[in-house]
């Protein structure tokens, strides 16, 4: 313990000899008022276990050199430029950025479009929330890029937007522009409407009928883009209508294509054969099945088919198709060749997902490098940008997590997250922070205090204020928390991890409540 | 830390003969678990140890143990034995796929439930139940969840033929939702109907005695009223339930008018900002889920993951629980993760194990029977191939109460080998 608080101080003695402005970079609860960390020309971590998360395996006592943003080397006796910022990185351990190939994280609400059985014309990159607590608090859990998609109201859902963790940048400015387009679907109880009562029951109630509307839409979208290219061009085109211009059908049309890849939810493996048939049909592979929890029942079809599997590590039984999801899951899948990936899907459970990387060697005994790649390379393989991020190679993004022990065991900790080479999270300064928002929680009390007395006498019958007496039997921070919570918005609609949280934008607070429903 | 522990009675060379009991019959009876290193919680582990189990209960530990041929030996070398986790608080076997209503009886509606006793709808046959055991969670609080006094909970094994046969203490205590509204309004209707049910217990009580003392006449019988009479009397724990610092604090305050000096706190991470009260009251805690968000948008990222250390720091007796409802349900067997959690983040290692053994046994008045591997326990041991509260180690051998559990019975452990062995199957082709 003692150990790791002094290499905390370490890290940011050193880096201040380096570099003060980079040393002071103190983050603020709010993102808006964060500054946007620097990108140092060059940093080396030195004398870390390094996890490349790729062919080069884990490596002892390595260096890794990072220049503008990429990284430059990684190994031993690298030659480092002079200026570079040391970080001594001795007992830690390095590892990729986790990528997060399922989260609702960080969107302005509206996680779910439930109306029609297909929105595949409404788009997550329209309501991108680069300012939700959520991105830095996953950033603190070692989370440098996630899938932002729509929930699974809906056969076919949404265009999905990958981003990286660039917290309080400019909402554009997250998305990883060379990720190639995706949308979600959705299979079983969830677009077939099972869990909840609906007024207007809408078609499909049954699997059968979910496969059927996805038939039906592949079917109009292949006929909507045969009018749209038989349109001719020039002359001829004045005297033809063209055909009225159909987003939902145009995104769908892309996935015909193969220029947009599907990402379906999914559970039971009798819904996940049946995609994978139409799909064929069409000449469409898969991209990912997501949750795909009796995966491990049809492993070698899906690693024959090319679909990557995304899916809990051991979340189950929360619904009757989640009733046969087992541990080995992953396990599984990858002993016949699935791409396998872990994934969130709930903004709490992204803090910790090495946690569930270290469970894939619990269950089936996955090695424990391949364990650390089902959070890191593979995830980015199945979004499409692990030539970018991923594992820790010369020219990636220099996306890496700095551990105070073995990234898979419960008792290590995220010391520092580094995105594009910028630390967007320091223990160091997140304690920094706690000390200024102390500071300034005094500061305003003390006000809040003085005004107080000076109107003693003016019963101005705000119903926030607590009488004198109350305040000064009520300790400080109490008094200032209780006012501050007396009148927060509660949550009280949302389920289990919300139920009690205070102060917290609804929208940060939205997951996909058809996905996990009933909770109670 | 105030949690009396039993004195370690192990002489390191035991002539096994003296301690066969009357009551076994035979050295066939007898189980030695050899080779393991030991994590006896209540004591450093030892490495190489022996444990001998007779009629389900632990007779001997030690590393220099002599036993007959005729006794069951098992080889445990290279594993760690461990006394099996004890959950705090949960709702397990009452409920078994949330989203299915016909499978779920966590919640009775209505305010006042107390004569509810959760244990007697425990589905001993859940299908939850063997994978929590596959985790090493042998042991469970089970308790009820509906109104504001709801009932009585109990402590349970999660193997047995019935729920009768599960339970090894009931009732355990009344549970008690303090309502968040009361914290600063005294005439809160809830609060109101709380306390207007314990008056007519106490008059129920009076009425009662008096008729039984005095031959006056008897009032009619009332089953919620007489679930309270020992809750009154004080031969009852309350198991308070709060999740807001201020609303925790009105808790204490308000059981404390009542009366109720036998008090446990369950509640969320907020209870680290009372710590230093609850540890002057010795007001023992359960504190649920490690593995939440800040309450606060404003909190630090690990606000929650610190409460057990800051509980820890303060002196207060606690265990660690998850939230017990919800997805946690199916996924009891994560309880370790969320002790081992709170030690990355601050709490000592060893602590951090008894959080989920021996301090949650204690606090649930059946530490004289679990929560650590000590001569005259109950023999509810796991072997698992390291670290216990690490995601990677794997649990391999169960025993409870000396019988060894089938670890197949868990959904995970037999699909596994049988869909490995189709997929190769088909792979082979």
């Amino acid at each position: 313990m003692l150990k790791q608080i002094m290499n905390t101080f370490l890290f940011g003695a050193l880096v201040m000899s380096s570099g003060f402005s980079l040393a002071q970079w103190t983050p603020d609860v709010e993102a808006w008022n964060s500054p946007t960390p620097q990108q140092p020309e060059a940093v080396v971590f030195r004398n870390a276990t390094v996890w490349t998360a790729d062919d080069g395996g884990i490596l002892e006592n390595a260096d890794v050199v990072i220049r503008d943003g990429k990284i430059d080397g990684i190994g031993s006796d690298l030659r480092t430029p002079s200026d570079a910022i040391e970080i001594d990185a001795s007992d830690m351990h390095i590892t990729p950025g986790i990528i997060d190939a399922h989260s609702h994280a960080a969107i302005l609400g509206g996680v779910n479009e439930s109306s029609r059985i297909s929105t595949a014309d409404v788009r997550i990159r329209d309501v991108i929330d680069p300012e939700s607590i959520n991105i830095y608090r996953q950033l603190a859990g070692g989370v440098t890029a996630i899938n932002l998609l729509h929930g699974s109201a809906n056969a076919i859902g949404g265009q999905m937007s990958v981003i990286k963790l660039r917290w309080g940048r400019e909402p554009d400015q997250l998305v990883i522009d060379s990720a190639p387009p995706g949308i979600k679907f959705a299979l079983g109880e969830n677009p077939k409407q099972s869990n909840w009562s609906n007024d207007n029951p809408r078609y499909p109630r049954t699997r059968q009928g979910v496969n059927q509307i996805i038939l039906e839409k592949f079917q109009k979208a292949a006929d909507y883009q045969r009018s749209v290219e038989g349109m001719p061009s020039g002359r001829a085109a004045r005297n033809v209508v063209p055909p009225r211009p159909n987003h939902e059908l145009a995104a769908i049309a892309e996935i015909l294509n193969g220029e947009r890849g599907i990402h379906s939810h999914a559970y039971r493996s009798d819904e996940m054969l049946a995609l994978m048939n139409l799909a064929e049909e069409f000449d469409v592979t898969i991209a990912t099945f997501q949750h795909v929890l009796e995966g491990y029942k049809i492993a070698p079809r899906m690693a024959a088919h090319g679909v990557g599997g995304s899916t809990f590590i051991d979340w189950w039984a929360f619904k009757y198709e989640a009733r046969d999801a087992i541990g080995f899951n992953p396990a599984l899948m990858h002993q016949a060749g699935v791409l396998t990936g872990l994934h969130s899907d709930n903004p709490e459970l992204a803090r910790r997902m090495n946690l569930e990387a270290a469970k894939a060697v619990r269950y089936g005994q996955v090695d424990e490098h391949e364990a650390l790649k089902m959070i890191t390379l593979n995830p980015a393989a199945q979004l499409g940008i692990d030539d970018r991020t991923g594992s820790l190679a010369e020219g990636k993004d220099a996306d890496v997590v700095v551990w105070n022990g073995h990234p898979l065991s419960v008792y290590s900790r995220v010391e520092q997250t580094w995105v594009d080479g910028r630390r967007y999270f320091d223990r160091a300064a997140d304690q920094r922070m706690r000390e200024q928002l102390a500071a300034e929680r005094a500061e305003l009390l003390a006000l809040v205090l003085a005004e107080g007395e000076e109107s003693d006498d003016d019963d101005s019958g705000d119903e926030q204020s607590e009488s004198p007496a109350e305040e000064e039997t009520t300790p400080g921070f109490r008094s200032f928390a209780a006012h501050l919570t007396s009148g927060a918005q509660q949550h009280t609609h949302l389920h289990g991890f919300a139920a009690h949280l205070i102060g917290y934008r609804s929208s940060e607070l939205s997951h996909d409540d058809f996905c996990l429903f009933h909770f109670e | 830390m105030m949690i009396s522990m039993l004195k370690k009675a192990t002489p390191t060379t035991l002539v096994l003969a003296i301690l066969l009991t009357s009551a076994t019959a035979s050295w066939a009876d007898v189980l030695v678990l050899t080779g393991a290193t030991v994590h006896p919680v209540s004591s450093d582990a030892i490495e190489n140890a022996t444990v001998v189990v007779e009629d389900g209960k632990i007779s001997a530990i030690g590393s220099d143990l002599q036993w007959s041929a005729e006794a069951e030996v098992i080889d445990l070398s290279g594993l760690h034995l461990y006394p099996g986790f004890v959950h705090p608080a949960t709702q397990l076997g009452l409920s078994e796929i949330s989203s299915v209503a016909g499978t779920v009886d966590t919640s009775e509606m209505g305010s006042i439930n107390a004569a509810i006793r959760a244990e007697v709808a425990i589905n001993h046959d859940s299908m939850l139940l063997p994978t929590t055991i596959a985790g090493g969670v042998l042991i469970a609080h089970v308790m009820p969840n509906g109104g504001l006094i709801q009932g009585t909970s109990a402590v349970v094994n999660l193997d047995g033929w019935s729920w009768e046969d599960m339970v090894i203490r009931s009732p355990v205590g009344m549970h008690l939702e303090f309502p968040t509204a009361a914290v600063d309004d005294d005439q809160n209707d809830d609060l109101q109907t709380i306390e207007k049910v314990l008056d007519l217990a106490r008059h129920y009580q009076r009425a009662t005695q008096a008729a039984a003392e005095e031959g006056t006449t008897a009032p009619p019988r009332n089953s919620q009223l007489e679930a309270l009479v020992p809750l009154i009397n004080g031969d009852q724990t309350l198991f308070l339930r709060a999740n807001r610092y201020d609303v925790m604090e009105k808790a204490l305050d308000w059981a404390d008018e009542q009366g109720f000096d036998n008090v446990v706190l369950m509640a969320n991470a907020d209870v680290q900002y009372i710590a230093e009260r609850l540890a002057e009251d010795d007001t023992p805690v359960i504190l649920r889920n490690v593995y939440a968000m800040p309450t606060r948008r404003w909190e630090p990222y690990d606000m929650a993951y610190v409460a057990a250390a800051k509980l820890a720091e303060a002196g207060v007796r606690f265990a660690i629980a998850d939230s017990g409802t919800g997805m946690d349900l199916a996924n009891a067997r994560n309880l370790p993760f969320h002790a081992g959690s709170a030690a990355a983040h601050g709490l000592e290692k060893s602590d951090a194990l008894k959080t989920v053994t021996l301090w949650p046994a204690e606090i649930l008045g059946v530490g004289d029977q679990l929560g650590s591997i000590e001569v005259g326990k109950r023999a509810s041991l796991f072997a698992a191939t390291g670290d216990a509260l690490e995601p990677m180690t794997r649990i391999e051998r169960v025993w409870i109460d000396g019988a060894e559990y089938d670890l197949s019975r868990d959904s995970g452990r037999s699909l596994y080998p049988r869909y490995q062995e189709r997929n190769a199957e088909v792979q082979a082709r």
